[in-house]
């Protein structure tokens, strides 16, 4: 949803003097309360508790400690610890799902027969529960009865069976793994809208002038594609930094707190430490990196818009 | 034509690639769909067998009825495991298919006015509000899990289904007023210039000519709408705490919560819950696609 902002509305192509008295308040109006509704006043009702001591095993005693929550959250090695994790989940993942929508994008709008089945169930991982889909893969990757496992094993490619979410290193892969199949079709369904905006004269040019597949792929598609490239890029870096559903059911942060990413933190704190103060100070954190982010983003694609 | 054969095997390495794609988006699907065709017994064998040697439908019945899977009762050196939870499935995939249902017509009616005001008309005030709901979808959900669980607990509204209708509405509204935005943006306004000459008000220029021309994007804006309801998870977690008011994802991950769960009966609620946006996403793969594409596309 962060692409949001970057889309430019166009105005009405003819002033309108009369513009129906009221008629316009009253139809934003409804939507608009809902929204109002949950939105300013969480947002004040967070900032205001995090600047108080919080503890839900201490109901009756709530002493304003100003910055003392944000300090102890960042200095905390946890912080830094699902930071880390975050960034490398982040990275690995959103270079993932953007090389599998290429990919699949690019044979979709081949005349290959075969990718006629691709198209058909593109949109199932997309269109499920991230709970359901989290789950799915920790049965896939059980480490005593996992068909990937005994698949592994009857094809003699592993001796024994492997414990994928016991190990630090493995388990994230796992979830990365999980996360490129349930992130992944929303991004090629938009590359295959971005490469079907490209005039086929383009490419019969480049035949033409005896470009190779890469050559045309770097100097024509890649180009061509760069406006949709990067609103892809802010979306599913924000979806990476904010995962929380996969890891809640597939890892639960663990093991050793090695898929701790951030959003699992803050709800850790919230839910078993039960101190809202620095869960909410946490979240208030993840809602400033993401906001400076998108900021960035948003000065990448401005740049790009008075370019193309 | 002869065959060229750097050209041949060239297709032959696309279409394997093809086969790989499909194995890894299909496979996770089809391999818990004929999990929950297994007995207990069967599914814990090592390897397990891809396809079930004996399937039966006991796991499906044992949820809807509560007789207990010929399966369980083989006794051996497997443990037979049995999740009584397996059976709130129903319940709760009914709780969401309501809130889901509730939310999509909340969207329609007060996103398609909305995006109306946004699209067509001129007034003060409507760059700002458009960008401030908009906006407003960019705080993280986990920022305001806590604040929106006080509101809804001062409003009384704690296990209810009202309570997760109102939140999984604001987080709806504005992407479906964006989208429909966008939607009537594109369409050509002839047609409305008419209706107002006419002597039509807006509302009826909004009900008899734009609502018929904007038909699609309506159908895939409640597509959108109904999806992200069903799927949510957070909110869920935090707003319901007794087990009647839990929406299908909260039950499903507490069932499998507990170390000692039937896989069998977990594949069988996994399958249940991916059913409705399953059929949702194969029936109308057309217009999803179409309108993933047009947000992306569409200036």
């Amino acid at each position: 949803m962060a692409v949001t902002l970057t889309q430019k509305e166009t105005p009405p192509q003819k002033p309108r003097r009369s513009m129906g008295g009221f008629y316009p308040y009253g139809s934003v109006l409804p939507a608009l309360l809902v929204i109002v509704l949950f939105t300013i006043y969480p947002v004040f009702y967070a900032v205001r508790i995090s600047f108080y001591r919080y503890l839900l095993t201490k109901p009756n005693s709530h002493p304003f400690i100003g910055l003392k929550n944000f300090e102890d959250v960042i200095t905390s090695y946890y912080f830094k610890n699902s930071l880390i994790n975050t960034g490398i989940y982040t990275i690995a993942s959103v270079t993932g799902v953007i090389l599998f929508g290429l990919v699949v994008a690019m044979l979709l709008n081949t005349k290959m027969r075969s990718v006629g089945a691709l198209k058909i169930i593109i949109l199932l991982p997309w269109a499920i529960p991230a709970v359901v889909a989290g789950l799915m893969w920790k049965w896939i990757l059980n480490s005593d009865f996992g068909i990937l496992n005994g698949i592994l094993y009857s094809l003699g490619a592993i001796k024994s069976y492997i414990p994928f979410l016991a190990d630090p290193t493995l388990a994230k892969l796992s979830l990365i793994l999980a996360h490129i199949w349930k992130e992944g079709p929303l991004a090629a369904i938009f590359f295959l809208a971005g490469l079907q905006l490209i005039p086929n004269e383009f490419y019969e040019a480049a035949k033409i002038d005896g470009g190779g597949g890469l050559t045309v792929f770097r100097h024509i598609t890649l180009p061509l594609l760069r406006p949709i490239l990067l609103v892809v890029l802010v979306y599913e870096t924000m979806t990476a930094i904010l995962t929380f559903d996969i890891v809640y059911v597939l890892t639960g942060g663990g093991p050793a707190d090695s898929t701790s990413l951030i959003s699992w933190f803050a709800y850790a704190e919230i839910y078993k430490s039960l101190n809202l103060g620095t869960g909410i100070a946490l979240s208030i954190v993840i809602a400033l990196i993401t906001l400076v982010l998108i900021i960035l983003y948003m000065r990448a694609l401005g740049t790009e818009d008075t370019i193309s | 034509m002869k065959t060229n054969p750097r050209a041949l095997i060239k297709s032959v390495l696309l279409n394997l690639l093809v086969v790989l794609l499909v194995i890894y988006i299909a496979g996770p699907f089809l391999w818990i769909i004929s999990a929950s065709f297994q007995g207990e017994n069967e599914l814990l064998k090592k390897p397990p067998s891809i396809i079930p040697k004996n399937p039966t439908t006991d796991n499906y019945r044992y949820v809807f009825t509560g007789r207990v899977p010929t399966s369980y009762e083989v006794t051996g050196q497997l443990r037979s495991r049995i999740s009584q939870e397996a059976r709130l499935i129903a319940p709760a995939l009914k709780n969401s298919f309501i809130i889901a249902f509730s939310v999509l017509s909340i969207n329609l009616l007060f996103a398609t006015p909305a995006a109306y005001a946004f699209a067509r008309l001129r007034w003060r005030f409507r760059a700002g509000v458009y960008n401030f709901i908009l906006g407003s979808r960019l705080m993280p959900a986990m920022a305001v899990a806590i604040p929106y669980y006080v509101i809804i607990q001062s409003l009384k509204l704690m296990n209810t289904h009202l309570s997760l209708i109102l939140v999984h509405s604001a987080l709806t509204i504005p992407f479906s007023i964006w989208f429909l935005t966008l939607y009537i943006t594109n369409i050509p306004r002839e047609m409305e210039e008419a209706g107002l000459v006419d002597g039509c008000n807006y509302f009826q220029v909004l009900q008899k000519i734009v609502v018929p021309m904007i038909l699609p994007g309506l159908v895939a804006a409640s597509a959108f709408a109904f999806m992200t309801s069903y799927n949510e998870f957070l909110f869920a977690r935090f707003l319901t705490t007794s087990i009647a008011s839990q929406t299908g994802p909260v039950i499903i991950s507490s069932i499998s919560g507990n170390p000692d769960v039937s896989y069998t009966l977990i594949s069988v609620c996994l399958t249940l819950a991916m059913i409705p946006p399953i059929i949702l996403a194969i029936t109308m793969r057309k217009w999803l696609t179409e309108g993933l594409s047009s947000t992306i596309t569409y200036r």
